[in-house]
C-alpha cells in the first residue's frame, strides 16, 4: 500500500535520512525504532507531505505523493498525528474532530454524525463538549488521534503517539490502536517505548544514522546484534564523554 | 433560549432607535453605528474568524467608496450604483494582495496590509480619474430617489440596519458551514488544519474575498451618506484601524463583538469630538488609543469575553438559587 | 554629478534611517514583538529637540544626548508597562498593542503641539562643504556620519561584549538564557531601551535638517519596517546596508520621478521583498 524508495533528506551537508526503503502491507501494524537523531521523524515527516524529500520517491496506493502537499495527503487517505499535540485548543472535542469529519462530509449534520461515531469508538463521546485546551496530555493525544481517524483515512500514521503516558494509559492507547486496525486501517507508528513495539506491531524497522539497519518481526530485531550496537553505540558515545 | 431573546430585544431597540430619540444628532450617531458595524463586522471576517489580522483594510472601503463616487462624476448615475463596481474592484484588488501576502505569517501579514494600504492611498492622492488630493463629491442635491441623498438619518439607518442583518446572517450561516469550522482550524494552528485535509489557501482567500466584498459595500454606503471622499477619509490608516479596534474591543471572531464594539465607540467619538470641538484636536484618537492598550493589557478578547464571564456567573447564581429553594 | 550629489545625500539619509531601524530590529528579533510605535519614538525625539533648544537654549552636543537617554526610559517604561503582558497574549493583541501606544504618542503630540510643522534654525549646525564637487549640507553629513558610527557600535556592543552576548542570548533561547543565571526580563527591557535610544539619537539627528511634525512617525515606521525586512530581522549589519540602500533608493527614486513618488517606490519595494524573500536579504530562513 504504501512504498517509500531510497529516501534522502539533507538539511545543508547533514543528510538526515540517507537512502532508507519502506514497504507498508495494507492492514499492517509497522514500527520505525530507532535511537534519537536516527532520522526516523525526519523520514516520518516525509512519509506524511510535511517534509519533501531530496531524493527518492513514496507511492500511496499507486500513486506517486513524494511532493504531494499535507492536504493532499489527507484527501488521499493517509492522516497523521503529530508528536506534540496540536489540538485545536479553543475549539470543543467535538469540534476538533468534526473539522476531520468535514473532509469527507461537506455538510454539517453529516459530519457532526461522523464525528460523533468517531467520539464514541475513541471514548472521547463524555468529554465531547470540552475545550480543547483542557485536556490532559493523554486526553490530547487521543483528541489527535480522533481527528485524524475522522478524516476516515487508510492509512494512520502515529508520531510517538504513545510517549509520556503512564503504564495504564499505555494500555488503553495499545487497546486503541488494536480497535483502529481491526477496522482494516494500516498503521505506521514512531515510538521509543519498547513495551508499545513489542506488543503492538508486527513488524519493526530499525533507523540508525538516517538509514534502516534491520526489519522484522519486533522480538527477532530487537535482539539483532547490529540493532544493540546501533542503541549501545549510542549510549557508549555518551558515556565516554 | 435566553441568550436569543436578548439578541432579539437588542435589535427591536436598535430598530426603534430613530423613533425613540427625535434628536437629530443622536440619530445620525445611530445611522454611524451601524456603518461602523458593517465595516468591523466585514472585517471580522477576515481578521476574527479567520485570524488574518489586516491593518489595510481600508484599501476596500476606499474602493467602494471611490467607485461609488466615480460613477457619479464620470457616467452620472446614483453613487449607489458603483456599489458592485467597488465589490468587483475590492475583490480584484484583494486577489491580487491577497494570494502572496497569505504566506506570510504574523506579523508580517499585517504589516503588508498597512502597505498596501498606504501604496493605495498615494496612488489615489495623485490618480486624476478619482480627484487627487482634492478627491470626490457626491450629488450636491438630489436628483431622483436613487441618488440616496436624504436629509435626515432615520433613511440611512434602516437602509444600513438592513446590510448589516444580512451581513450578520451570512457570517452566522458561514460559522456554521464548513467554512466556519476550517477557518477555526486555520486560527486554530495551520499545521494541523493542512494535516486534516483543509486547503488553508483557498479558504484565506474566501474569507477575504467576503470580507473585502463587504467592507466594499460600506465604503460605498459612507460615500453615499457622507457625500465626499478623499484619500484620508476614504484610504487613511485610521479607518483601518478602527475597523480593528471596533471588531476587538467588542471580541473579534464572534457575531455581535463588532456591533458592540460599534455600540460602544461610535457615540464616544461622536460625543468626545463634540465637547473637544472636532477631530482637529486629537484627542478622539487619544481615546482610541487608550482603548486599544487597555483591551490588549487586560481582556483582548473584548467585550465578548467579559460578557462570558458575565453569562457563566449569572448562570451559577440562578442555578444555585434554584437548588437551595427546592433543598427549602 | 548631480547623480552622485543625489546618491550621497541619500546615503547620509540611509544611515539616519540604519540607526533607528537597528533599535527596530533588535526589539523585533529579542521578541518577535514588532513597534509599531517605532516611528512615533523618532517623532518625540525629535520634539525633545525642539523643545531643548527653544526652551533650554541647549545645542545638540546636549539635546542628542538627551534625547537618547529619555527615549531608552520610554522604552524601558513601554516594555515593563505593556510589552511584557503583550506578549503571552494571542497576535491580535501583540499587534493592536503598539498600535494603541503609537496612536496615543501621535494624537497626543498633535494635541499639544498641534499639527503645524515647526523646525530648528538652519544654521545650527551651520554651512555647507563643498567637497570634490558636491554640495553636502553640515547638519546632514554630521547626521549621517554619527549615525553611522553609532549603528556600527551597536553591533559591536552586540557582538564582542559580554552584555551583549547576554542580550543575543535571550533573543535567541529565552529559557536556555535563563538556565545560565541570565535574567531574561532585564535583557528584554535592555533591548526596548537600545532600541528606543536609537530611535532618540536618530530623531534628533533628523531634527537638526527635517521639518518636524506629529505625523511624521507614519511614514518613519514604515521606513524602518522595510529596512528590517531587507535586511533581515534581528540583524543589524543587515538594517546597516538596507538602510543605506533605501536611502539611496529613495533619493534616486525623488530625482528620477518626482518626490511624491518616493514613498510608492519603497513600499512597492517592501512589498516585493516581503512576497519573495520574507527572510531579507541577508536573514536566514
Amino acid at each position: 500500500m504504501l512504498q517509500a524508495r531510497s529516501i534522502a533528506k539533507a538539511f545543508g551537508a547533514f543528510r538526515a535520512v540517507d537512502g532508507a526503503d519502506l514497504d507498508v502491507t495494507e492492514g499492517e501494524i509497522v514500527g520505525l525504532i530507532g535511537p534519537n537523531g536516527a532520522g526516523k521523524s525526519t523520514f516520518f515527516n516525509c512519509l506524511a507531505g510535511d517534509a519533501t524529500p531530496t531524493e527518492g520517491n513514496i507511492r500511496f496506493a499507486g500513486r506517486d505523493v513524494t511532493r504531494a502537499t499535507p492536504e493532499e495527503h489527507a484527501r488521499l487517505g493517509m492522516a497523521r498525528s503529530f508528536q506534540v499535540p496540536v489540538t485545536f485548543e479553543d475549539m470543543s472535542v467535538a469540534d476538533n474532530v468534526m473539522v476531520g469529519a468535514f473532509l469527507r462530509h461537506p455538510h454539517r449534520a453529516d459530519a457532526r454524525h461522523a464525528a460523533a461515531e468517531v467520539l464514541a469508538f475513541t471514548g472521547l463521546a463524555p468529554l465531547a463538549e470540552t475545550a480543547a485546551r483542557s485536556l490532559g496530555t493523554p486526553g490530547r493525544k487521543r483528541l489527535e488521534i480522533a481527528r485524524a481517524l475522522a478524516t476516515e483515512p487508510r492509512l494512520l500514521l502515529l508520531d510517538e503517539a504513545l510517549a509520556g503516558l503512564t503504564p495504564a494509559e499505555t494500555r488503553l492507547a495499545i487497546e486503541l490502536v488494536r480497535r483502529i486496525s481491526a477496522r482494516g486501517i494500516t498503521i505506521v507508528i514512531v515510538e521509543h517505548v519498547m513495551e508499545v513495539i513489542l506488543s503492538l506491531t508486527e513488524r519493526a524497522v530499525v533507523f540508525h544514522q538516517g538509514k534502516v539497519i534491520a526489519q522484522g518481526a519486533p522480538r527477532d530485531v530487537v535482539e539483532d546484534p547490529a540493532v544493540i550496537a546501533a542503541y549501545l553505540g549510542h549510549h557508549m558515545k555518551r558515556v565516554r564523554r | 433560549m435566553k441568550q436569543w431573546a436578548l439578541v432579539l430585544i437588542g435589535f427591536v431597540l436598535i430598530a426603534a432607535w430613530p423613533l425613540l430619540t427625535q434628536d437629530v444628532f443622536l440619530q445620525r450617531i445611530g445611522a454611524l453605528v451601524l456603518l461602523a458595524a458593517i465595516s468591523a463586522s466585514a472585517w471580522n471576517l477576515l481578521g476574527g474568524y479567520a485570524g488574518q489580522v489586516s491593518v489595510g483594510h481600508a484599501v476596500y472601503f476606499g474602493a467602494g467608496a471611490y467607485s461609488s463616487l466615480v460613477v457619479y462624476t464620470e457616467l452620472g448615475w446614483p453613487p449607489i450604483a458603483g456599489a458592485p463596481l467597488g465589490v468587483l474592484v475590492s475583490c480584484a484588488l484583494a486577489l491580487v494582495v491577497g494570494t502572496p501576502t497569505f504566506r506570510l505569517r504574523g506579523h508580517y501579514f499585517s504589516m503588508a496590509t498597512i502597505a498596501a494600504a498606504e501604496l493605495a492611498r498615494i496612488v489615489a492622492g495623485n490618480w486624476k480619474l478619482v480627484g487627487a488630493a482634492v478627491g470626490l463629491m457626491g450629488p450636491p442635491t438630489p436628483r431622483t430617489l436613487a441618488d440616496l441623498s436624504f436629509i435626515s438619518p432615520v433613511p440611512y439607518h434602516y437602509l444600513f440596519l438592513a446590510v448589516l442583518i444580512v451581513l450578520l446572517a451570512l457570517t452566522w450561516q458561514m460559522q456554521r458551514s464548513r467554512m466556519g469550522y476550517y477557518l477555526a482550524a486555520i486560527r486554530g494552528g495551520d499545521r494541523a488544519a493542512r494535516s486534516l485535509g483543509v486547503p488553508i489557501l483557498r479558504y484565506k482567500l474566501y474569507a477575504l474575498l467576503l470580507s473585502a466584498s463587504f467592507t466594499a459595500i460600506a465604503g460605498s454606503l459612507y460615500a453615499v451618506m457622507v457625500g465626499f471622499i478623499d484619500p484620508d477619509s476614504a484610504l487613511g490608516i485610521l479607518i483601518s484601524v478602527k475597523m480593528v479596534i471596533t471588531a476587538a474591543l467588542g471580541g473579534a471572531g464572534t457575531l455581535f463583538g463588532p456591533l458592540v464594539g460599534a455600540i460602544i465607540l461610535v457615540p464616544l467619538e461622536e460625543t468626545t469630538n463634540a465637547w473637544f470641538g472636532g477631530g482637529g484636536t486629537g484627542i478622539t484618537f487619544i481615546v482610541y488609543g487608550a482603548i486599544i492598550l487597555l483591551i490588549t493589557r487586560f481582556q483582548p478578547g473584548g467585550m465578548a469575553v467579559i460578557w462570558r464571564h458575565v453569562m457563566t456567573r449569572f448562570e451559577r447564581r440562578s442555578a444555585a438559587a434554584r437548588s437551595t429553594d427546592r433543598a427549602a | 554629478m548631480i547623480l552622485l550629489q543625489v546618491v550621497v545625500s541619500g546615503l547620509l539619509m540611509g544611515a539616519v534611517y540604519a540607526l533607528f531601524s537597528s533599535g527596530l530590529t533588535l526589539i523585533w528579533g529579542m521578541m518577535n514583538v514588532v513597534n509599531f510605535a517605532h516611528g512615533d519614538f523618532v517623532m518625540l525625539a525629535m520634539y525633545v529637540a525642539f523643545f531643548a533648544y527653544t526652551l533650554l537654549h541647549v545645542g545638540p552636543v546636549v539635546f542628542i544626548p538627551l534625547a537618547a537617554v529619555l527615549l531608552f526610559a520610554l522604552g524601558v517604561a513601554v516594555y515593563f508597562g505593556l510589552v511584557r503582558h503583550m506578549a503571552k497574549g494571542p497576535m491580535l493583541a501583540q499587534i493592536l498593542g503598539t498600535f494603541g501606544l503609537a496612536l496615543v504618542l501621535r494624537y497626543a503630540a498633535f494635541w499639544a503641539f498641534t499639527a503645524n510643522f515647526v523646525s530648528l534654525p538652519d544654521n545650527l549646525v551651520g554651512g555647507t562643504f563643498a567637497i570634490a564637487g558636491l554640495r553636502i549640507e553640515a547638519s546632514r553629513l554630521l547626521g549621517g556620519v554619527l549615525a553611522l558610527v553609532i549603528t556600527i557600535g551597536m553591533h559591536l556592543v552586540l557582538t564582542r561584549t559580554m552584555l551583549g552576548s547576554r542580550i543575543l542570548a535571550v533573543a535567541e533561547d529565552r529559557n536556555a538564557a535563563m538556565l545560565m543565571g541570565i535574567r531574561p526580563d532585564r535583557m528584554q527591557a535592555l533591548a526596548w531601551g537600545v532600541g528606543a535610544a536609537s530611535t532618540g539619537v536618530a530623531g534628533a539627528l533628523i531634527a537638526l535638517f527635517f521639518y518636524i511634525s506629529p505625523t511624521v512617525g507614519e511614514s518613519l515606521a514604515l521606513i524602518a519596517f522595510v529596512v528590517v525586512c531587507l535586511g533581515g530581522f534581528g540583524s543589524v549589519p543587515g538594517a546597516l546596508l538596507a538602510g543605506l540602500s533605501i536611502g539611496v533608493i529613495q533619493a534616486l527614486s525623488a530625482y528620477l520621478i518626482g518626490a511624491v513618488y518616493q514613498d510608492v517606490v519603497v513600499y512597492s519595494l517592501f512589498l516585493l521583498v516581503l512576497w519573495v524573500r520574507p527572510q531579507g536579504l541577508l536573514g536566514t530562513t
